[in-house]
């Protein structure tokens, strides 16, 4: 048994450490009021056609960051090696964001290609991947409904084959910056199919004639995701990502590697939030006695949740079945957030709820992440199938 | 990063596992329904494994390696590391037969008691009072005076677990310099005495070891503040290990249950009340299994491991007990009776969350530290 990282993954993660340290923390104060849209990853997508000089003048900061990282060599960490990248381990990835959340500000090492992507064929690849990879493209990912959300198995948005092409029609709920992004990768079923079959990953343009974004949704979390309209929106055969009628598969292995990312952030997080607790009660020390064991459980939840985190990522990377794992965290790391933001507004007061106040911010995040990418109901779903599967043989070691 | 056991880890952990399935497990039926030999009115009879049987059990781990777990090579035993005695208890916990490989710190056995104590003629007891409330030895209040030919202890009382042992183990202040010393007595040395017996909930029996004018030879003074943090530690993780066992017994037998029990037309299995409560408790019982096998493993690399290990300790224990209470709810009637062995695991985990920490106190100390830091 060895908990140790691998001299290689060792040597990045000693790296990252050292950017963080000589590159962000410095950035820190000044970014400390910086539009939400810089919180959380993803801020790319939403700066792109802001004209705001303020917004501007923050997009430069995290431009230099990203010439420095690259320079570094600390760029495109998760990108297959064919496409340029360093194709590092789950492990490594999740020992990164460990160090990049030891900072507030938002930076991540590459530009965000949704994993599924490269299944990209042919054309595809120049037209969609590459762009990606390079950050000059941007994709939503259109999976939800009005009709299902957590349970995508009942999506109705239909895609009927017609000739080469397929004609799709329908509603898509949430996707997240569907608004800003160049394509989205949109589920639909084939006529006559139901549940898991028949579903198809098609990947649609911005301006495709009969796809158009109704409205965007202003939610607690910050995001404003879309409700996208689909009619008779005629779409090639040769934008179908991956095979017709494998789309189940594409949009589980989209919602499964992210697990392990959303754990190690919501650890970050859940340190950050205490790390506010601890400067409240500096200001009053007599509430040391009225919190400290309070802030003592976190400090172990937070540990727990660091080694379930390594735990997925490790086994996932052992090519081995991650779902429960992925629900554990998922699960643990969301409910605990939102556990500890809760018990840091009650430390605060009325001012941690101050619209910028980091505790607010973190509040309004951690509510929306019980939600999103599969709710907590369904993360204890995943967990309990696998154990009536396998029994607790589920949890034996390997 | 490599969490798979090494072909050695799961030797060990196959061994104790077959073990404990084919020597205790299959006991379990006789021993829970045991009549009691004696009972004073209205209390819960008092189980105890037959003598003989214990004798039996002793020699067979004996011979395959599973027992004294500590003892050092040169001694004739194999030392085990840390993560190999995790492994172990892990699997004793699953049975509810009180039986499992003596614990003695290694150091024991470089004295004379080295032999008597490894081949199970004495039997080592410890009595760290204090260290149950905190997980450490700061308000030690056995006070002891260095004189040149041993220690003179002031007259104290201190709580024993385990009041038939030989020795007794204990650490005491130096009067003055505050030095923490480790001492270990003999039942039988002039002004020892054992008194005040009284049964627990559990099958266990506690007692007050009243030292009165002891003198210690010097040769018994056997280590100072870190082994006295180490057995701490080595105790946390033996009671982390075990209550992983009782996990995996609870959650399994409750599966199994579920699995097959009908109400209402419908299986256990089926109901979300049910699949809830077991998925709660598998999220747990995970997370516990890898915060006591990396204590284990950092106190193998001789890293820092007594707050890993206090951690691991905490919330183990405490998944134990939500796996008991869980395991006899879905049960019902028969999770209540004793001929099944959830309540006793209920009663066990019940009183190993107050041992070597208890869980505000082990919280608060954490949260101190944190809140006092820079």
């Amino acid at each position: 048994m060895e908990f140790r990282l691998s001299a290689e993954e060792e040597a990045l993660r000693q790296r990252v450490e050292e950017f963080v340290r000589a590159e962000l923390i410095p950035l820190e104060a000044e970014f400390a009021d910086a539009p939400d849209i810089f919180d959380g990853s993803r801020w790319k997508s939403r700066v792109k056609s802001s004209a705001d000089p303020e917004i501007r003048s923050y997009v430069a900061l995290m431009e230099e960051l990203e010439k420095k990282a690259a320079a570094q060599g600390l760029w495109r960490l998760d990108v297959p090696k064919e496409y340029g990248g360093l194709q590092v381990s789950n492990v490594a990835l999740i020992a990164v964001t460990e160090e990049l959340e030891k900072s507030a500000i938002p930076f991540e090492l590459g530009n965000h290609v949704s994993n599924i992507l490269y299944n990209c064929k042919g054309e595809q690849i120049d037209k969609y991947l590459w762009p990606c990879i390079r950050g000059e493209k941007t994709s939503a990912f259109g999976l939800s409904e009005p009709a299902s959300g957590a349970d995508p198995s009942m999506m109705q948005t239909a895609a009927a084959p017609d000739g080469d092409y397929f004609i799709i029609n329908g509603t898509k709920m949430f996707p997240t910056f569907a608004d800003v992004a160049d394509f989205v990768q949109l589920f639909a079923r084939l006529p006559g199919t139901a549940g898991r079959e028949g579903v198809t990953c098609f990947l649609i343009d911005t301006g495709t004639p009969g796809y158009r974004i109704a409205r965007s949704i202003a939610t607690i979390g910050g995001t404003e995701p879309c409700e996208l309209v689909f009619e008779d929106c005629r779409v090639h055969k040769s934008q179908v990502l991956g095979q017709v009628g494998n789309g189940w598969a594409l949009n589980q292995a989209w919602l499964g590697a992210r697990r392990f990312q959303v754990g190690i952030r919501a650890h970050g997080k859940c340190r950050r939030v205490l790390r506010v607790v601890r400067e409240l009660v500096r200001l009053e020390p007599a509430r040391i006695d009225q919190v400290a064991a309070t802030v003592g459980r976190f400090l172990g939840e937070i540990e727990a949740l660091r080694v379930l985190t390594y735990l997925g990522a490790w086994k996932a990377d052992q090519k081995m079945d991650v779902r429960s794992e992925a629900a554990n965290v998922k699960l643990f790391a969301t409910e605990l957030l939102h556990r500890i933001t809760d018990f840091a507004l009650e430390v605060a007061g009325p001012s941690g709820m101050r619209k910028n106040h980091i505790l607010a911010k973190t509040f309004r995040h951690a509510r929306a992440t019980r939600i999103v990418e599969g709710p907590s109901e369904i993360q204890r779903h995943i967990i309990q199938r696998t154990l009536f599967r396998e029994g607790a043989a589920s949890l034996e070691l390997a | 990063m490599d969490l798979k056991l090494s072909e050695e880890e799961k030797l060990v952990k196959d061994t104790a596992a077959q073990f404990v399935d084919r020597e205790m497990i299959a006991r379990e039926g006789d021993y829970l329904r045991q009549t009691a030999p004696f009972l004073p009115p209205g209390a819960p009879a008092r189980r105890d494994l037959d003598p003989q049987v214990a004798q039996q059990l002793t020699a067979r781990a004996r011979d395959i390696g599973l027992w004294c777990l500590e003892l050092p090579e040169e001694f004739g035993g194999s030392a085990m590391s840390a993560v190999a005695r995790v492994l172990i208890h892990r699997e004793f916990g699953r049975s509810i037969l009180p039986f499992r490989p003596v614990s003695i710190p290694g150091f024991l056995f470089e004295t004379t008691y080295g032999a008597k104590l490894a081949d199970g003629t004495l039997a080592l007891a410890l009595a760290f009072q204090e260290a149950h409330r905190t997980g450490e030895l700061s308000g030690l209040q056995i006070l002891y005076r260095q004189e040149p030919d041993g220690s003179v202890l002031r007259d104290s009382s201190i709580f024993v677990s385990h009041p038939t042992a030989d020795l007794f183990l204990f650490p005491a202040r130096e009067q003055g310099t505050r030095r923490l010393g480790l001492f270990v007595i003999d039942r039988d040395a002039p002004g020892v005495t054992i008194t005040d017996q009284t049964d627990l909930t559990t099958d266990d029996t506690v007692a007050r070891l009243l030292l009165r004018q002891c003198k210690i030879p010097n040769e018994q003074l056997l280590g100072y503040e870190y082994e006295a943090g180490e057995i701490i530690a080595a105790e946390q993780l033996n009671m982390a290990a075990r209550s992983l066992g009782i996990g995996m017994r609870c959650l399994g037998a409750t599966i199994e249950h579920a699995r097959n029990r009908i109400t209402f037309g419908r299986r256990l299995a089926e109901r979300q009340a049910i699949q809830w409560m077991l998925a709660d408790l598998s999220v747990e019982l995970r997370t516990c299994t890898w915060l006591t096998l990396e204590a284990a493993w950092r106190c193998d690399q001789e890293l820092t491991y007594f707050e890993e290990a206090a951690l691991a300790k905490k919330r183990a224990t405490k998944m134990a007990f939500q796996a008991a209470d869980t395991a006899i709810q879905i049960h019902g009637g028969y999770g209540v009776c004793k001929e099944f062995p959830f309540e006793g695991f209920y009663r066990e985990a019940r009183l190993m969350r107050l041992l070597y920490g208890r869980e505000d106190e082990l919280e608060r100390a954490a949260g101190l530290k944190y809140l006092s830091a820079e």
